[in-house]
């Protein structure tokens, strides 16, 4: 039994064929940033087919992190529709988002965000500690798995302060993998990292691209967006 | 691993912190725990203290009194209809009260007046073994409570020109020439003792000139001095206490008493709610409360015990405060580790259980080190003070498994505010950069 199954929604459970994985029509989103209200997105759609390496690039302050945001459902539209899996988010109880952030969707962030007080295998396992049960052998097993994917097999033990900016960038995407996911949304995620170690962490995304995981990548490096299927372009909150 | 070790390994991480935090609610406990302790004894040695000085209920048959005065001159007071309460009866009623745990003493008297060597005097009938625990202060200059073997010389003071108790004059050598009664045995267990011994109050024995074997008649029959009593600064030193027996029998009044005194030990009901029963249990009875001493027990213990929990009450909230603060600003530091729990799936109430679970540990451990810590204390504290006053300390591990639960919902509870803070945070609004 895989590591994840059991704690997949059953709405979400398989793609529908021939329709998108995940799919954004016309989607708005503004903010109030010193009194002053900015649009952010005005209007913006995006369609993410199942398997598909999709890299949205731009200009700073162009819209592309809060759209990948608002896919990722870490943030609600003002307007517009979010469907996946044929399922609209958008009317989604937060119960049914909580369980997609657990389950399908998997985020890595230009900052890795690792929890300092827990070692690279226990941060990798964190998807799994949510409640009072504890963290299974299958599931330990997983993390192990994944740690060995991304190279650091023998540096599970480490505090993430034991570890370079690429290790602990590549422990975020272990986390990523540990549970499955079938859509891994990256925003910037070679942005605080040397163009060598960038390089590796590329090269890892695009491998996990290869085993069948869909990527909405958010880029501003041109050479890395040519890795994907598809690049997008945004403009002042809107698809050039 | 679970959603526990999130809290328990930053709690770790920020050891100083943690172990500021440990330190002062620990502080705390031990404060509560050994004031509670330290009151609780002295509390009950407070009582055992004051049950020593006496009586505090007065239990008589209801009479009409008339306060006589005339022209300025008081004539005293007169009784009628005077009536006597039957001895077994009242005590049966008296023993079947249900706070009767709290009654420490049921001392039944009857006084009768009569004249010593033409001097009128007040024989007071009492049992001596409920009489010598209401009366702890009682000391004996010469001889012994009738019915005990006197103490050895030594112990007596100089010159007191004692006689030997165990072997008073003989019966026979009564000048009375009254019918003789049986003479005081010593030894005897003095809740079985009907003999006809009297223990003489100092300034009364001064002004009859009694002495030990002195013999004083009653009735048809006599009494011999087997003890004469140190002042007490008392109604006793002017009286002649006989038993009880004796005396009903001598009078002509078998198994009656003019009042009994009873003392109660008040540290955990009120003394009204033992007059309450009391009355019920006695209908047609006087039941007085001697307010003074009574009042001074209630009010030296609650006393104690209010300042106590306004004490504790006070070291808690302080305690509490500075969790709950130090909580709030953990969420603030904490927003992207949270923001990242949330990106993971974790719900609102998964981040509330983690900062709750932090502040409940802190109060566990604080809860168990300082019930033990203020255990220790509380000795030291009793030691150093000598306040005990023969009460004693005792362990308990079930108030110690209440006082860990009680802490631990406490911080859980200081800590609502902030838990509920971190709960709200949006995963947007800690990791996406807009």
């Amino acid at each position: 039994m895989n590591a994840t199954e059991t704690t997949r929604p059953a709405a979400f459970a398989a793609p529908m064929a021939g329709t998108p994985l995940l799919e954004a029509v016309d989607v708005t989103k503004s903010f109030t940033q010193d009194g002053t209200p900015t649009q952010a997105l005005k209007g913006v759609s995006l369609s993410v087919a199942p398997g598909e390496f999709v890299s949205i690039v731009g200009r700073s302050g162009s819209g592309k992190s809060t759209f990948l945001s608002v896919l990722s459902t870490l943030l609600r539209p003002d307007s517009g529709q979010l469907t996946y899996n044929g399922q609209d988010l958008t009317r989604a109880t937060e119960a049914e988002v909580n369980a997609l952030r657990h389950g399908d969707f998997a985020v890595i962030f230009q900052f890795h965000y690792l929890l300092p007080y827990l070692t690279a295998l226990e941060n990798t396992l964190l998807p799994f500690m949510r409640g009072l049960r504890p963290v299974s052998g299958a599931q330990r097993r997983r993390a192990l798995e994944c740690l060995e994917r991304v190279g650091l097999a023998d540096k599970g033990h480490r505090l993430p302060g034991q570890l370079s900016g690429g290790e602990q960038q590549r422990v975020a995407i272990a986390r990523a993998l540990v549970k499955d996911a079938r859509v891994l949304f990256a925003d910037e995620p070679t942005g605080s990292l040397d163009s060598a170690t960038g390089a590796t962490v590329m090269e890892l995304l695009s491998q996990i691209h290869k085993d069948g995981l869909s990527v909405v990548m958010v880029t501003h490096n041109e050479q890395y967006a040519s890795l994907s299927d598809r690049v997008v372009r945004m403009t002042d909150g809107l698809m050039a | 691993m679970n959603i526990l070790t999130i809290a328990l390994r930053n709690a770790r991480k920020k050891w100083v912190r943690t172990l500021l935090l440990l330190l002062v609610f620990t502080l705390g406990v031990v404060s509560i725990v050994s004031l509670n302790f330290v009151s609780r004894v002295v509390g009950e040695g407070l009582e055992k203290k004051l049950v020593s000085f006496g009586a505090n209920i007065l239990v008589s048959p209801k009479s009409e009194k008339l306060t006589v005065s005339y022209g300025g001159f008081a004539l005293g007071d007169m009784l009628f209809d005077v009536t006597y309460l039957d001895e077994k009866d009242t005590i049966a009623r008296v023993d079947a009260i249900e706070l009767r745990k709290n009654i420490s003493v049921i001392a039944p008297k009857l006084v009768v007046m009569d004249r010593v060597q033409g001097t009128a005097v007040a024989i007071v009938g009492v049992r001596f073994a409920q009489e010598k625990l209401l009366k702890g202060y009682w000391m004996v200059e010469q001889g012994a409570i009738p019915g005990e073997e006197p103490a050895p010389m030594s112990a007596k003071p100089k010159g007191s020109g004692m006689h030997a108790p165990s072997a008073p004059a003989p019966a026979a050598a009564s000048p009375t020439g009254l019918p003789q009664a049986a003479m005081a045995p010593l030894g005897v267990p003095l809740d079985t003792y009907k003999g006809n011994g009297v223990l003489v109050g100092s300034a009364a024995a001064a002004k009859l000139n009694l002495k030990l074997g002195s013999e004083i008649p009653l009735g048809n029959t006599h009494m011999v001095v087997t003890g004469i009593l140190a002042p007490t600064g008392s109604e006793d030193d002017n009286v002649l206490l006989a038993d009880l027996t004796f005396v009903q029998n001598a009078v002509g009044r078998p198994g009656k008493a003019n009042f009994v005194e009873v003392a109660a030990l008040c540290s955990g009901c009120p003394i009204e709610d033992i007059v309450h029963q009391l009355a019920t249990a006695l209908p047609g009875v006087e039941i007085k409360t001697l307010r003074n001493i009574v009042e001074q027990r209630m009010y030296s213990v609650h006393f104690v015990k209010q300042l106590i929990l306004s004490v504790s009450l006070v070291i808690l909230l302080t305690g509490c405060s500075m969790v709950g603060i130090s909580m709030l600003s953990a969420v603030n530091e904490r927003k992207k580790e949270i923001g990242i729990l949330r990106s993971l799936g974790f719900s609102r109430r998964a981040v509330f259980s983690i900062f709750c679970a932090e502040a409940a540990s802190i109060g566990l451990l604080a809860g168990l080190a300082g019930y033990v810590t203020g255990y220790a204390v509380s000795f030291r504290i009793l030691a150093v003070l000598d306040m005990a006053e023969g009460a004693v300390l005792s362990f308990e591990p079930l108030h110690l498994a209440a006082t860990v639960l009680i802490l631990a919902l406490l911080t859980s509870l200081a800590s609502l505010v902030p838990a509920w803070k971190a709960a709200a945070i949006e995963p947007s609004e800690a990791l996406v950069t807009l």
